[in-house]
């Protein structure tokens, strides 16, 4: 008798301390499962905020956020180094970025974790979030995602690829990466071809057109416009003016033509008449301020006090005079351009000159960073569609004239543009170019003209060393692909 | 319901008892044989039947019998039983202690064993070899006292917790520290301050408190420990009452500590005359004003303070000081044949030689046994401590630090000594940008004042650590035992931290709070039976484990009020601070059997199967199997044959094989996640960890063989043995293709190592004549660490305090080897540093001029393009320089007795490794920096040959700041007298008229003299804590002190 209970309370102490399975299997209370649950994706507020997620890495000072456009800039010819620091991109300046330099790192990183992250989100919309949001929320969201996809394509091509043009793609491009990874696996991937990546950017760029909303709007009835959703969220005419850097990009100026006309209207003043209204803004001193949400300001990456571009990453830190002086104005750059006059609100306003004798410009002047970093403004649209169809007609072309003529003038009242300015059709594209040269100066876009046309990098004398000119033939005319890839890639191939 | 059980359980077992007819009383004492005092709590019981009871106080007993002659045995825990026949009523027994040290009991994972029969390999320490030192935490007094075991102690701020390695460093990622078991529970380990002083969460147990400490190594003992067991087992038992009437103790001591060693460095004439000559070698030396000015002052002079004295500041004396410690420790025990108790309570506060760095811990343990009756006994216990860990700013000792600008033990060296503590005006010589130059001219100085930081900051810590179990055990039958026991540990830890507004530029404080729960519930029942010579024991249990972690803090700046250093004063700015939030859980079945053939053949098996939430999905369980054997030659027919009995009393063989885990991974290591952030205001959600689901832990597969004897009838007993642990599956942070595009590298099981060594062991009872005995511990232990594997076959490096790479792992050497340039002396014809490139090349290096190397024909170094100047550099020119964790570690312990004079002393030391003095090339370096008196043996004129190159001001690469060199390393080889502890105890006789049973006065020294060529103040030393894989580096490391305590020890 007495034996028998023993052996019960011995058997029920054994047993009410059996195994707890849930607590093997525990829930992180501060971060969201990923997995095959699909869990970022069950209620709409987290699918919206992983929306914003991938406009938040755009923003990374290593992308979009500074850096982006500092290297477009500095490896071209316009600035000149003073320091020689290695990690704010002295060896893009200089020509020697190596696989192994932190920007060629990081901006690799930096793109394909946006990429990775979009491709997540498009996985994640089909496998589990088109059931959670209504089908046309689904739809923007989406199209969203291959915007973020397509322009982080666009800026590894950019710095990574040898251009369009010359070869119509064939030359090696990047590893080509639709499908989301959240697991450690193996990654071995050989990369596509230059013209297979563009064909990536462009099926996004073309999906986003109709998958974006017309504009964002404040209220519920879409009377109001949201201008800060229009300038830091993709909407379709965002997606349609992207279209027009990428053509221009591979030398597709007639496919130019089309996407810029979408939303340039015929004649001056130029606007888009559907969607977003993009226009020039009558003093382009408003487009530097806040609330930086002009019109003209097509995307940008914004920022706040509370959420400030780190001290390295920020364009004013770069370009500004009031940062880490690193670089200045080349005086054999832009500023020697004897048309570009004083009286130019882009040189009387932007351009600083300090005791030292070395200038600056002064488009991102606020300290902690909260510029907003612009990634594309309407100016560089009109002068896209400018020089398309004088490349395309191969004459002077009157409404070319008219569009460099509106960016001109709106800075400099004292020029005004006509048919009769320019003797022949090259020397209008020049005026193009050139006006680019002076209109986005510290925006990042000098790179991309001279790389797109396969035009030589002109060399450059500074304190920290004397450039010399380099050929679109030279090894270090694009950047070296990241060495990081090339060591954990065997299917890399280089 | 269950308590319904329970109740009517205790009624059966009440009614159970059986009473006899008793007609004759016998009575007696019972006295030791040694001393011949009385012995209470003396187990007296009449055999053949149920009858018993226990001595008092004076040792006397009383017993009813039936009548005609009885069969008494006398039976008390540390003697030998005695068997004796009583005719009459009076019988006086004299019982011998049992000396033998196999028959030892010692404490194996969840349960008991003699040594006689344990197969596996288990070093015991006594709690009485760990008193009486003057140590925060009883780590730190392990050091020599066991073969196997390296006890290093990084630093000289209180309270750090020791680098423990059992057996070597068995993971390169993942913790190497062992597993610590206190009285059944799974302890926290490791330190858990956030301020400037250590806070190691095991000094919540009093030294004094415990039984003994056990420290499983091999396979057949860890396994049952399963993925915990990689890096050993150390199982903590803390004292509890014993039968007989209550003892009361008192034990205090007071001493004090002095730095040690410290590097002597230039005075203010020294340093004045060597940095002006540094000045004119560097073209730069300037006295002479002239107007307009071109060329810019710079000298250093020997300047007047207020009273018109010479300013001469051993900054030195500054920080450190001769600390005072105090320790009272009392404690009470006592018990029935019922119920036994133990309660202490102990007081210490110790002074480090650092100012300010105090350790004032307050802690209690109270222990309860019930033996309800002969089914069911339960029991309790409760450890309460409460630790202050102070400090008022970075010693730049603890990891991390190395190169904190305002760490004590750096600037005390550092600074010049022709500089002020105060100005003239009488404030701080010290401003936000460092301390101020007075009139000196050419430089300038970031390094803070350390009087202002000593005198308004403080980086605190508190600790309040509580450990508490209960059980229960039933024992149904008298072969089967039932055990539930569930257990607490929760450490409950404060961060308080100020810095003042005259260093900094603006005041902040930074307090933060974090709990760490853990409980811990095991259950077991084990199986003893014996047929003839056949021994059976069979366990088996079940185990949960779960810990939870809960953190949050404030990060607060700008102080509105200069007037106040309060984290709940008036700050303009606030933040977040030390937001963690964690828990893990393991679940886990286990058994053990242990059969022994007639105590000569011998087999234990065990296995364990361990759920851990930290695994991977895939990965969610793992078993460990475990299997020893052992065989006593001595009781074999043949070993009297060969006459080995003349020599060895007892003479084991055995083995064991068995494989074990390191769980010690994050978390949620496992599992990728998703978390949140902000972009322009919105609320955003994106991957930021990538898990791994087939995480699991790196399995260590031990093998293990050697023998144990005993000499002269066990007096001398030993024990030699070889082991090797393979350890595979180690855990990489493994980079993918960045393309992939994922969030973060995830953990993945891909390395693999090797320690494997011997070890050997000697107990003595050297001398035992009279009232003079001589007893000795020596041991010795040999490990060899390799590394051979690792994620794609590429070493990996890594820094001291992420700014010196120091350290390398590389296929083939041995974890955390120093990574080191060479280097040829100093050239007698121009006085410059000569560095030996990868190549084996020397190359000369001056600072002066735009090319700094030169080929040894004075023309320029230069790259293979002949044009681009080329340097020395670690990446090209350091190699693998040897291990920095030592191969041969041991110690050598004595005791002497003689009449009422006791003394003991434990010498430890380890040797085979080298260690990275890069303090030294701190105390050589040719900024303002001061420098050691070595310096002045520095060349100056052709020909000589000097040990440092001329000294050229600026000059941060001729002496090793720049890049770890040859000549700042050293063999850290060393042996340290590191305790001698002498003491009287009063003749009893005296005492025992004042109701005292013994009084004891003793002296000890700690940490008192070391032997060894390290040129550093101690080499026990380490800038990276107990990081594995950058051992061997001293690098601006605080000095370690000498203390000297006296105390009292009173038994009432």
């Amino acid at each position: 008798m007495k034996k028998k209970y023993l052996y019960i309370i011995s058997i029920g102490l054994l047993s009410v301390s059996s195994c707890q399975k849930d607590k093997l299997t525990p829930a992180s209370q501060t971060s969201i499962v990923s997995d095959d649950q699909y869990l970022p994706f069950t209620t709409a507020d987290r699918i919206k905020a992983q929306v914003y997620g991938l406009y938040s890495n755009l923003r990374s000072g290593n992308l979009y956020g500074g850096r982006y456009q500092v290297y477009n800039d500095v490896k071209a010819d316009n600035w000149l180094n003073s320091t020689a620091n290695s990690v704010t991109a002295y060896q893009t300046w200089s020509e020697t970025a190596q696989s192994t330099s932190s920007e060629v790192l990081s901006l690799w990183s930096q793109a394909y974790f946006v990429i990775n992250n979009a491709n997540l989100f498009i996985d994640g919309m089909v496998a589990k979030g088109n059931s959670v949001v209504s089908a046309a929320t689904s739809a923007n969201y989406i199209a969203e995602a291959k915007f973020a996809r397509a322009i982080s394509y666009y800026a590894l091509v950019e710095m990574y690829c040898k251009p369009y043009g010359p070869d119509a793609g064939a030359s090696p491009g990047l590893p080509l990466r639709i499908t989301g990874n959240n697991v450690y696996a193996n990654y071995d991937l050989a990369p596509a071809s230059v013209s297979k990546i563009y064909d990536q950017i462009l099926a996004d760029l073309n999906a986003a057109e109709t998958g974006l909303p017309i504009a964002y709007y404040t209220t519920s009835a879409n009377t109001t416009l949201d201008a800060t959703a229009n300038t830091t969220r993709a909407h379709r005419n965002t997606a349609i003016a992207f279209k027009t850097r990428v053509y221009l990009s591979m030398q597709k100026y007639a496919e130019t033509i089309t996407e810029a006309n979408k939303i340039v209207s015929a004649s001056a003043p130029f606007t888009a008449t559907t969607g977003v209204p993009f226009a020039l803004q009558s003093s382009i001193a408003n487009v530097f301020k806040t609330p930086y949400t002009t019109t003209e300001s097509i995307f940008s990456a914004p920022f706040l006090s509370t959420e400030t571009a780190g001290t390295q990453s920020a364009l004013g830190d770069y370009f500004n005079g009031t940062g880490s002086l690193e670089f200045y104005l080349n005086p054999a750059g832009v500023l020697a351009d004897a048309g570009w006059k004083a009286t130019d609100v882009r040189r009387s306003s932007f351009v600083i000159t300090k005791s030292t004798g070395r200038s600056y410009i002064n488009k991102f002047p606020l300290t902690p960073y909260t510029d907003w970093a612009p990634v594309m403004r309407y100016s560089e649209v009109l002068l896209n569609l400018a020089e398309a169809r004088v490349r395309t007609t191969n004459l002077v072309d009157p409404q070319a004239v008219a569009l460099l003529n509106a960016v001109r003038n709106r800075a400099d009242a004292s020029t005004t543009y006509t048919v009769a300015s320019f003797a022949t059709s090259a020397a209008l594209l020049t005026a193009i170019l050139q006006e680019r040269n002076i209109e986005f100066l510290g925006e990042g876009l000098k790179w991309n003209d001279l790389w797109r046309l396969n035009l030589p990098i002109p060399g450059k004398t500074a304190p920290t060393g004397n450039i010399p000119q380099i050929n679109p033939t030279d090894a270090p005319y694009i950047w070296p692909m990241s060495g990081n890839e090339q060591q954990y890639n065997k299917l890399i191939g280089r | 319901m269950k308590k319904n059980l329970l109740n009517f359980l205790f009624v059966l077992l009440l009614l159970g008892s059986k009473a006899y007819a008793q007609s004759k009383t016998i009575t007696g004492t019972v006295t030791g044989k040694d001393d011949g005092m009385p012995l209470p709590g003396v187990t007296v019981a009449v055999a053949g039947t149920k009858v018993g009871t226990v001595t008092n106080a004076n040792g006397v007993y009383t017993i009813k019998t039936s009548e005609g002659p009885q069969v008494l045995t006398f039976s008390y825990v540390g003697y030998l039983s005695k068997t004796l026949t009583v005719a009459g009523t009076k019988l006086d027994a004299v019982l011998e202690a049992n000396t033998k040290a196999l028959n030892e009991v010692l404490v194996v994972g969840y349960g008991t064993q003699t040594k006689k029969e344990s197969v596996g390999s288990i070093s015991q320490i006594k709690g009485t070899d760990l008193v009486d030192q003057p140590v925060q935490n009883f780590e730190q007094a392990l050091a020599g006292k066991a073969s196997g075991v390296q006890i290093t102690i990084p630093n000289g701020v209180l309270n750090t917790p020791p680098v423990f390695h059992i057996r070597g460093t068995n993971s390169i990622s993942l913790s190497s520290q062992p597993l610590i078991v206190v009285d059944g529970v799974v302890s926290y380990s490791g330190d858990f301050s956030g301020g400037e002083s250590g806070g190691n969460a095991l000094s919540n147990i009093n030294p004094e408190d415990i039984e003994t400490i056990d420290i499983l190594k091999d396979a057949s003992a860890t396994a049952i420990y399963g993925s915990r067991g990689a890096n050993g087992v150390v199982v903590i038992t803390t004292k509890k009452g014993k039968k007989g009437t209550s003892t009361v103790s008192i034990d205090s001591w007071m001493g004090f500590t002095k730095v040690i060693r410290l590097p002597k460095v230039l005075d203010a004439y020294q340093y004045v005359a060597l940095k002006n000559e540094a000045l004119v070698n560097a073209g730069s030396y300037n006295t002479t004003v002239t107007a307009p000015q071109t060329i810019p002052l710079a000298y250093t002079l020997v300047d007047k303070d207020a009273a018109g004295n010479d300013i001469n500041t051993d900054w030195t004396k500054l920080v450190y000081r001769t600390g005072n410690s105090y320790n009272t420790n009392v404690s009470v025990s006592g018990g029935s044949e019922k119920t036994s108790y133990y309660a202490s309570g102990n007081y210490t506060k110790q002074q480090g030689v650092i100012k300010k760095n105090d350790f004032i811990s307050k802690s209690m343990l109270f222990n309860v046994d019930h033996k309800a009756n002969k089914y069911l006994a339960y029991g309790a216990k409760l450890n309460y401590a409460d630790q202050m860990n102070l400090a008022a700013t970075s010693s730049g000792s603890l990891a991390g630090e190395a190169y904190a600008t305002a760490g004590l033990g750096r600037v005390a060296l550092l600074l010049p000594p022709n500089l002020p503590v105060y100005l003239n005006d009488g404030n701080y010589n010290s401003s936000t940008s460092g301390i101020g130059i007075v009139n000196n001219k050419g430089y300038s100085i970031s390094y803070p004042n350390p009087q202002v930081a000593l005198d308004l900051d403080r980086a605190n810590n508190e600790i309040n650590h509580t450990a508490a179990n209960v059980y229960l055990v039933v024992t149904p039958l008298p072969w089967i035992t039932l055990k539930s026991q569930y257990g607490l540990d929760y450490i409950y830890t404060t961060n308080d931290t100020f810095f003042n507004p005259v260093n900094n530029t603006t005041a902040s404080a930074t307090d933060n709070y974090s709990q760490n729960k853990r409980w811990d519930w095991v259950n077991t029942a084990q199986f003893d039976q014996k047929f003839s010579k056949h021994s059976f024991s069979l366990l088996i249990g079940n185990e949960q484990q779960r810990s939870t972690n809960y953190g949050f803090g404030l990060a607060r700046s700008v102080l509105s009020d200069p007037g106040f250093n309060q984290i709940q004063a008036g700050f303009t700015t606030n933040g977040t601070s030390g937001l963690s939030i964690g828990e893990n859980y393991l679940v886990s079945v286990f058994g053990r059997l242990n059969y022994n053939f007639d105590q000569k053949y011998f087999i234990s098996a065990t296995l364990r199967r361990d759920g851990y939430s930290g695994f991977g999905l895939n990965n969610k369980y793992g078993n460990f199997p475990g299997i020893g054997i052992g065989w006593e030659l001595a009781k074999e027919k043949f070993w009297s044959g060969i006459k080995a009995d003349k020599i060895f009393s007892s003479f084991k063989l055995k083995g064991s094989y068995g494989k074990t885990g390191n769980n010690n991974i994050g978390d949620f290591q496992s599992i990728s996640f998703y978390s949140s952030g902000v972009f322009n205001t919105n609320p955003t959600l994106g991957p930021n960890t990538t898990g791994n689901p087939n995480l699991a832990w790196e399995t260590s597969q031990k093998y293990d063989a050697g023998f144990d004897f005993g000499i002269l009838n066990d007096r001398i007993t030993g024990s030699l043995g070889w082991y090797k642990n393979d350890v595979t599956g180690l855990l990489f942070s493994v980079p993918s293709a960045p393309s992939a595009g994922l969030a973060s590298s995830p953990l993945v099981n891909i390395g693999s190592l090797y320690n494997k060594g011997y070890e050997f062991n000697l107990d003595a009872e050297v001398i035992r004549k009279g009232s003079f005995r001589w007893n000795a511990n020596f041991n010795i232990s040999y490990n060899e660490n390799r590394i051979t594997s690792l994620p794609g076959g590429q070493p990996i490096t890594y820094s001291t305090s992420s700014l010196e790479i120091t350290n390398i792992n590389r296929v083939g050497g041995a974890v955390g080897d120093l990574y080191i340039i060479k280097s040829a002396g100093i050239d007698p014809n121009n006085g410059r540093r000569i560095f030996i490139n990868g190549k084996g090349v020397p190359i000369e290096y001056t600072f002066t001029g735009t090319q700094h190397y030169y080929n040894m024909d004075g023309s320029p170094y230069l790259k293979a393009d002949g044009i681009t100047p080329n340097t020395i550099n670690q990446g090209d020119d350091a190699i693998d320089y040897g291990n920095s964790v030592p191969k041969w570690i041991g110690g050598f312990s004595n005791t002497f007795h003689y009449k009422s004079f006791d003394l003991s002393t434990t010498l430890t030391f380890q040797a085979g490794f080298k260690l990275y003095y890069g303090t030294g090339a701190t105390l050589t370096d040719q900024r303002f920096w001061n420098n050691t008196t070595d310096i002045l043996n520095h060349w100056t004129t052709p020909g000589q040959v000097a040990a440092y190159p001329k000294v050229v001001f600026g000059d941060n690469v001729s002496n090793g700041t720049s890049y770890p060199t040859d000549f700042n390393t050293y063999s850290g080889n060393f042996l340290k007298v590191k305790t001698l502890n002498i003491g009287y105890t009063l003749p009893k006789l005296l005492l025992n008229k004042a109701g005292i049973s013994n009084l004891r006065f003793y002296v000890t020294g700690y940490n008192l003299f070391v032997f060894t060529h390290y040129p550093g103040s101690d080499p026990e030393v380490g800038s990276n804590g107990t990081s594995n894989s950058s051992q061997g580096v001293d690098r601006n490391t605080a000095a370690n002190g000498r203390t000297f305590t006296a105390g009292v020890s009173v038994k009432f």
